[in-house]
């Protein structure tokens, strides 16, 4: 790995996952190392099984480690309890789902503004926030509509949005393109890019993917819960036009679609 | 979280199974409305009660007795009337002078005792006529019971009495009276009959015995048949009677006097029976054991009332008892829809947690969703409770009116009192809260991972 000027904003160290079923000792993660840069876009790919799932979800500390580190912004949050990692989420982490994962009975606007609920921020500043999110994506004409009234792409919108309204430091998107078709897929890698570039934020994307993953600055290719490879796949400065076609090219390859 | 966006998270997920919502919601009606209703029959019996032993006489007197003649009883002085009065939650107190007198009006006579109470204890009669006797008068002045006048008989030749067979002979307050006053002890002992005989009516009357008429200045309310606990007797200020024995009985004071160790009078006045009369009637009980422990007998209807009370918490709680157990009933169906809402919520549960939800956030929406359940059930069955009190009222009502006046309940057998509808409100509040607890714990501890979890 690259010494880099800034430090590390994710650091993770010799991190493993033993799942017992029965008498078998599964290892999801066997002494995995990286780290991720302050403003990066990170893929992890890598086939299903491979363990970069659990990875994600012990970054986001949805799970406990079984050994190793981690560290995210300077805090030890393997040693977190449940409490204090929901706190940090609430604080830190903005995260995008597969499935999207709205409130079906909350409308467009409401959900993009319930991480600020749970900070106990004012009616008036949350719907502001929202706003201010929702334009930036370009989905404010759909503040008033219900998830089952939008399409994949306008859901997922709404999703990113959601992530970005606590303007979080850190972004997690778990498969964000996985239920949605290729043209939408490419639109919405496209707006993750810019979030990334123009908000400054880190990203850590899971993917199974290659195509989708050729998006990100880097790719850490997990098997057998091992890193087998990382590629940088994109220099600093890249230019973004360079950078769409590539994308595009992988996907029309990859071509899954819901 | 904000306790408003609290409140109204949970009233919109309330709002999303309308149907299991109003289900669950009429499960706590019901219970809350079996818990007032019974309780309401309860308080409304226990209340009927009370206002039957007040027709007996006030509830917050205590009369106190020193009957026997022996050396051991405690004597009733003026001294212990006024040290009654100094215990305390005692208002005042009164002794209770009586005196034996025969009554003649025209040709009726009777027999009449007269009471000699304090100024404190006349306030007590309700009159129905005329006034009470001002303190410390130069003329006697009476009070009758408005039963009193049916004393006065008719004597025939053959010496039988006629009472006037339901017809008034005497009202006192037209008709003159004259009183002969017994000669007293004192006069027997001259005459050489010896020891003092209380028993002695004045049936003899010596012609030689003076007259006095005295005025009625005042009648206890109520017609000749119905009773309260002046309607007997004859009453007059204590301090007025005193002197008006005085001037009779010189040095003895009264008819009969007790006598000291050498057999001559006492120079004070020793009196049978006082009253106490105390502020509430929580301390009733409290004032009468004090004066029991003093060495006197005492008793007072609130006695009696709390032993037929105690009877009837138990079937108060008795009848609570089987409401509850409809609450418990409804209390189980909350903990069942909480249940299956968390089921059916789970991945939105790993959702807000993912989000940043802190748990504690998560345990505090179910638990005022399962609270909310408790409060609409709560007032629904209060509002359907005080319906169905009305009802019982209203039957019941008609039902008594074909009795008769053989039972007389005023305010009704169901009584809802005000504390029992914020009661039971705050209850059913707390059924709710305390059925979701369980459910609430459960959803806090789900993993946020569900959320995750593609399906």
């Amino acid at each position: 790995m690259s010494s880099d000027k800034t430090k590390p904003v994710i650091s993770v160290r010799d991190l493993k996952k033993i799942y017992k079923i029965g008498t078998n000792r599964i290892h999801a993660l066997d002494g995995i190392s990286f780290d991720v840069r302050r403003g990066e876009f990170l893929a992890i790919t890598g086939t299903s099984g491979s363990g970069k799932s659990t990875c994600l979800n012990m970054l986001a500390g949805l799970e406990q480690p079984s050994s190793g580190q981690i560290t995210i912004l300077g805090k030890r949050i393997d040693r977190m309890n449940e409490h204090e990692l929901v706190a940090f989420r609430r604080e830190h982490v903005g995260f995008i789902f597969q499935s999207y994962n709205l409130i079906a009975s909350m409308n467009a606007e409401e959900n993009v503004a319930m991480p600020l609920v749970f900070r106990g921020v004012p009616r008036e500043e949350r719907r502001a926030a929202a706003h201010k999110y929702m334009k930036l994506i370009g989905i404010l004409d759909q503040a008033g509509h219900m998830p089952a009234q939008m399409s994949g792409g306008q859901q997922q919108r709404v999703g990113i949005a959601r992530a970005l309204v606590i303007d979080p430091d850190i972004m997690f998107a778990d498969e964000p393109t996985g239920n949605l078709d290729s043209a939408t897929t490419s639109e919405v890698l496209d707006l993750l890019r810019r979030i990334v570039r123009e908000q400054g934020k880190t990203l850590i994307m899971v993917t199974h993917d290659a195509g989708i993953a050729s998006a990100a600055d880097r790719q850490i290719r997990f098997m057998d819960g091992r890193i087998t490879e990382i590629i940088e796949s994109r220099t600093e400065a890249a230019d973004d036009t360079e950078a769409t076609d590539d994308t595009e090219g992988c996907i029309g390859a990859a071509g899954e679609s819901v | 979280m904000r306790a408003s966006d609290l409140i109204i998270l949970a009233i919109r997920n309330l709002l999303r199974r309308k149907t299991r919502t109003v289900l669950t919601v009429l499960g706590v009606v019901i219970g809350t409305a079996s818990i007032v209703v019974m309780m309401s029959l309860g308080l409304g019996m226990s209340r009927s009660m009370v206002e039957l032993y007040q027709s007996f006489g006030s509830l917050t007197t205590i009369s106190v007795y020193s009957y026997g003649t022996d050396d051991n009883t405690k004597e009733i002085t003026d001294e212990t009337v006024r040290s009654f009065a100094r215990l305390p939650h005692v208002e005042a107190s009164s002794p209770l002078l009586q005196v034996d007198v025969e009554a003649r009006s025209g040709s009726a006579e009777g027999y009449i005792t007269l009471y000699g109470v304090s100024q404190e204890y006349l306030q007590q009669i309700e009159l129905g006529s005329g006034r009470l006797p001002a303190p410390d008068q130069a003329e006697l002045e009476l009070v009758y019971g408005n039963m009193a006048p049916r004393m006065f008989y008719k004597s025939s030749r053959s010496g039988e009495r006629n009472y006037g067979d339901g017809e008034i002979l005497v009202d006192p307050m037209k008709d003159t009276i004259f009183y002969v006053f017994p000669e007293g002890s004192a006069a027997q002992a001259r005459g050489g009959s010896g020891a003092s005989s209380q028993a002695s009516s004045a049936g003899s009357s010596a012609p030689s015995r003076k007259k006095y008429m005295l005025p009625a200045v005042g009648m206890v309310k109520g017609g000749p048949e119905d009773y309260n606990e002046f309607s007997w007797d004859v009453y007059c200020d204590i301090d007025t009677l005193k002197t008006f024995l005085k001037k009779i009985y010189k040095k003895n004071l009264v008819p009969y006097p007790r006598t000291n160790k050498k057999g001559k009078p006492v120079n004070y006045y020793v009196y049978n029976q006082a009253y106490i009369f105390v502020d509430k009637m929580e301390n009733v009980s409290l004032v009468q054991q004090q004066v029991s422990d003093m060495g006197y007998q005492a008793n007072s209807n609130m006695q009696w009332l709390e032993q037929s009370q105690q009877t009837m918490k138990m079937v108060e709680a008795v009848l609570g008892g089987i409401g509850a157990v409809s609450l418990l009933v409804a209390a189980i169906g909350i903990v069942n829809t909480m249940m299956m809402s968390i089921y059916e919520r789970t991945r939105e549960i790993g959702i807000m947690k993912v989000l940043g939800c802190d748990m504690n956030d998560i345990r505090n929406l179910f638990l005022t969703e399962s609270g909310a359940i408790g409060f609409l059930g709560g007032v629904t069955g209060l509002l359907a409770s005080c319906g169905v009190s009305a009802l019982i009222n209203r039957l019941a009502g008609s039902i008594e009116q074909g009795l008769g006046p053989v039972i007389s309940s005023g305010g009704g057998i169901s009584y809802i009192p005000p504390w029992l509808g914020a009661f039971s409100v705050l209850f059913a509040i707390g059924i709710g809260t305390v059925a979701g607890y369980i459910p609430a714990k459960r959803a806090m501890r789900l993993s946020p991972l569900a959320a995750i979890r593609n399906e």
